[in-house]
């Protein structure tokens, strides 16, 4: 399994503040990984400089052995990387169809839409993430749980190979946490590669075999949830912030 | 190229579907009426005076779905929508005044130059959003009201080509479409028809959806692949489109323009219009068209006040009534409509 | 030559000093609010018109009448155009733009309408001329520099020391914290609006009597503030008055050194065009467009 998505040296400074400082990791092709650290680690940030949304001080991005680094939001995701975001996002006036539809027109979603008609398959993808019986209406007014599935659904009509989930679990209760579960594991099955972040490790713990740990910035460790878990510098970074997060 | 060649030959038959979809519809049939009785007029009156009002507000209503296609549907408050009409006004009055060239010609010119006008505003209002772009279009049709203005381009112009185009008389005295207003007016009726059906065909169509996408969260459009830069620009440059047909129009139904056209004051009209009808909606712009353009008959002896009424009509409607009347309307209708069927 | 020179210095200062009350103003409801106020300009034009229908209907004591009227009705107003109009749309940035534009109109029309549409002038609040190294200068001129000044530094220091100073603040640094900390944040904006407001109001009567009265006006004020708030940097307070200069010196140059004054309506507009595009965080902005 090839290495999908290679992150090296990458650093992000604003005003004053390193949000990354000289990241480096690598995800392999298929592999379910997890990114973890507390509030303000630096986790979206990162997540924005992947997906093109801020533009890195300096070091590189690779994906698919392709330099992507400064790349524009959408051409990156017409290469095959689709996020989704902390806060949700989506077309607050349109059905949900339509909130599907528009990445099933994207250069890279089309080509696999248009074989099938893009309304049929939008309705496929919602059917997927379990929303079809709510195909006419607008998200204004779904409740929380369904707005993070129309989430991933937005990112799967760009038809990605790689899916980076920020924070999808959160503002979830116990029942929805365990649907998006569900549904990023199948997602995971049919081979898409899934890079996700968590600020609660307990969440993480039992999904994913491998984790990505972060702390102010900075890359600290990496290793399976457990290991990562009881690592000294991993454990002062969540105790600083206050114990009850950790597992 | 092929997909074209085919889109054309499917043309005939996807059309006929669709017009069957359509015209079973409610509002289908609702605007067939509309329309049917926009073009009896003249059988009832051909009062040059009458029929005049009439053109003239088929004119406001292209210039304000114009608009409102680009606030409603793509979510660019563009207060700069003078623009486009003053420049396919000049380009149009010019070709027909200097080169004597076909109203129609000079329509078709008039707009392509508009178009390319949207393309220039475009491109630097891409960076801009919301109030930013409100501001960022006023000033450029402050520009082009200065530029229009200004009394050294207008000898040097004169000096040059020996025509009028620069200054504050404009150019003046071109000849109407037709000496005979009741063609003046089907040629209008003809115009918008045909620009508020492509206007609500594009809205309903693929690239509608993404232009709606982009109005509803820019960045979430980014984030599913679209380019929305490309997109952006495409829609500045079919609202400049229709846009410059109003101002070809406009400038041979009032037989000149002047520096005037590019002042706020005509934005503000696409505005109001667009607003009394309903964001958004389109063909919402003919009803705010006819009242505005029949209450400034009524009022015109007394600009500032028509003026004045209509300040405070706009901010009763984006305050209380962001529905406009369109819709209301409609579905008033539409209950009236089912009691008589007895439904 | 040494004539043109001494205009330039002399109303470069004295027009800097008006933009910077005007432009002080705009900033400060879009640091605070994210209002972009398209009838910033009205507010001028309100104190402007009262100022000077006192002035022609209450004989000797109308200037003193219409500066205390125009800045009782303008402060006023500001808090009613926020209550009744921004406040219900905040949540659409399409809703205040076209409403605060629809305001200016009217305000416009209202002028044209109740007084006329034609062009006035008003006397100097204060006659007489001093001699400063041989050459004449307007008491007036000193006035607007004196009193603009003033206000621009009890400004400065009500918004940081004051109560409702830092309550403003909290509000421009986050508003949902300051209401969670029990601040009233529409209350504090409809004050920074009446601040606003005030502000233009007094620039009006300290420019009015060197300027003309007509009812266009208000939209190249609207036009000149934004210029210079761009170029200064939104929400940047030292930034809206170091731009307010730099735009009244560019002014003065085209109009005195360059004796071009068809082009000085233009400066605003080209400015705007080119700092939205070039460097849309002004010179001192904080904020990135978004």
């Amino acid at each position: 399994m090839g290495v999908i998505l290679e992150v090296k040296n990458l650093t992000k400074k604003f005003s004053g503040l390193t949000a990354v400082n000289d990241f480096s990791f690598e995800v392999r092709r298929g592999e379910f990984t997890g990114l973890i650290g507390p509030n303000g680690a630096g986790k979206t940030t990162l997540f924005n400089l992947i997906s093109g949304h801020e533009k890195p001080s300096s070091g590189t991005i690779r994906f698919d052995g392709r330099d992507i680094t400064g790349m524009k939001p959408h051409q990156i995701v017409n290469l095959g990387i689709a996020r989704t975001f902390q806060l949700v996002r989506s077309f607050r006036f349109m059905t949900l169809l339509d909130n599907i539809a528009v990445s099933c027109l994207s250069p890279r979603g089309k080509k696999v839409a248009k074989e099938y008609g893009i309304d049929e398959y939008a309705s496929s993808i919602l059917a997927a993430v379990g929303l079809v019986d709510k195909a006419r209406i607008p998200p204004i007014i779904l409740p929380h749980g369904d707005l993070r599935k129309l989430q991933i659904g937005k990112a799967l009509g760009t038809n990605p190979q790689l899916l980076l989930l920020d924070e999808p679990f959160s503002g979830l209760s116990h029942e929805e946490q365990k649907g998006i579960t569900d549904l990023i594991i199948k997602l995971h099955d049919d081979g898409v590669t899934v890079f996700m972040t968590g600020h609660v490790l307990r969440e993480l713990m039992h999904l994913v075999p491998r984790v990505v740990a972060m702390h102010q910035g900075k890359y600290i460790t990496e290793g399976p949830p457990q290991e990562v878990a009881n690592n000294k510098i991993v454990l002062e970074a969540y105790l600083g912030k206050g114990s009850e997060q950790l597992a | 190229m092929r997909i074209i060649i085919k889109k054309i030959a499917e043309f005939p038959s996807n059309f006929q579907s669709y017009f069957r979809d359509w015209i079973s519809t409610f509002r289908a049939k609702v605007t067939v009426i509309c329309l049917i009785g926009l073009s009896l007029v003249p059988l009832l009156t051909q009062n040059p005076y009458f029929l005049g009002i009439f053109t003239t507000f088929m004119i406001f209503t292209i210039f304000a779905a114009s608009w409102d296609f680009l606030a409603g549907f793509v979510g660019q408050v563009s207060f700069g929508q003078a623009v486009f009409l003053g420049v396919s006004g000049y380009v149009t009055a010019y070709l027909i005044r200097y080169l004597s060239f076909p109203w129609w010609l000079s329509l078709v010119i008039g707009s392509i130059i508009a178009v390319i006008f949207g393309l220039i505003i475009g491109i630097p209002a891409l960076r801009l959003k919301g109030p930013y772009l409100a501001l960022g279009t006023l000033a450029m049709s402050l520009i082009m009201y200065q530029v229009f203005l200004m009394g050294s381009l207008a000898t040097m112009w004169e000096n040059a080509f020996g025509t009028n185009l620069f200054g504050a008389e404009g150019v003046s005295q071109i000849t109407p479409i037709s000496s005979d207003t009741v063609v003046e007016y089907f040629a209008t009726f003809l115009i918008m028809s045909v620009s508020l059906l492509i206007l609500t065909h594009i809205t309903k169509s693929n690239v509608g959806t993404i232009f709606k996408a982009i109005r509803d969260d820019e960045t979430g459009t980014s984030a599913s692949g679209i380019n929305t830069t490309k997109y952006k620009i495409l829609a500045f440059m079919i609202s400049g489109l229709f846009a410059g047909v109003a101002g070809g129009l406009f400038a041979m139904r009032f037989r000149g323009v002047n520096p005037g056209v590019f002042q706020p004051l005509y934005s503000f009209y696409a505005i109001i219009i667009a607003a009394m009808g309903g964001l958004a909606t389109i063909s919402g712009s003919a009803i705010g068209a006819l009242i505005f353009v029949f209450l400034g008959e009524i009022l015109r002896d007394t600009q500032d006040l028509s003026l004045l009424i209509f300040s405070i009509i706009l901010i009763l409607f984006i305050r209380f009534a962001e529905h406009g009347l369109l819709k209301p309307t409609l579905e008033r209708i539409q209950e009236l409509w089912d009691i008589v069927l007895g439904r | 030559m040494i004539d043109s020179l001494i205009n330039f210095l002399i109303l470069g200062t004295i027009q800097g000093s008006i933009y910077a009350l005007l432009a002080m103003g705009f900033s400060l409801v879009y640091g605070v609010g994210g209002i972009l106020n398209q009838a910033h300009g009205a507010f001028y034009l309100i104190t402007c018109y009262l100022f000077y229908w006192c002035y022609i209907n209450l004989g000797g004591f109308g200037l003193i009448v219409g500066i205390v009227v125009g800045l009782i009705v303008v402060t006023v107003v500001g808090g009613l155009v926020y209550i009744l109009l921004v406040k219900p749309l905040k949540d659409s940035h399409v809703g205040v733009v076209i409403v605060t534009f629809a305001f200016a109109f009217l305000i416009e029309q209202v002028v044209k309408v109740s007084v006329d549409p034609l062009y006035h002038s008003m006397p100097l609040l204060i006659e007489g001329s001093i001699n400063v190294f041989g050459v004449k200068v307007l008491n007036h001129y000193i006035l607007v520099v004196v009193a603009s000044l003033v206000i621009v530094t009890l400004i400065t220091l009500f918004i940081n020391k004051a109560k409702i100073g830092k309550s403003i603040r909290a509000v421009a640094q986050d508003a949902e914290a300051a209401s969670l900390m029990g601040i009233n944040v529409d209350r504090i904006l409809a004050y920074t609006v009446m601040i606003s407001a005030f502000l233009a109001g007094i620039a009006a009567i300290l420019y009015v009597p060197i300027d003309i009265v007509a009812p266009h006006i208000g939209w190249s004020i609207l036009i000149n503030s934004f210029a210079i708030v761009v170029l200064g940097g939104l929400g940047s307070l030292p930034g809206s008055v170091l731009g307010a200069f730099i735009m009244s010196y560019a002014n003065a140059f085209v109009n005195f050194i360059l004796f071009m004054p068809e082009i000085s309506a233009l400066i605003p507009i080209v400015v705007i065009l080119f700092m939205l595009i070039l460097r849309p965080r002004g010179l001192f902005g904080k904020k990135e467009i978004d």
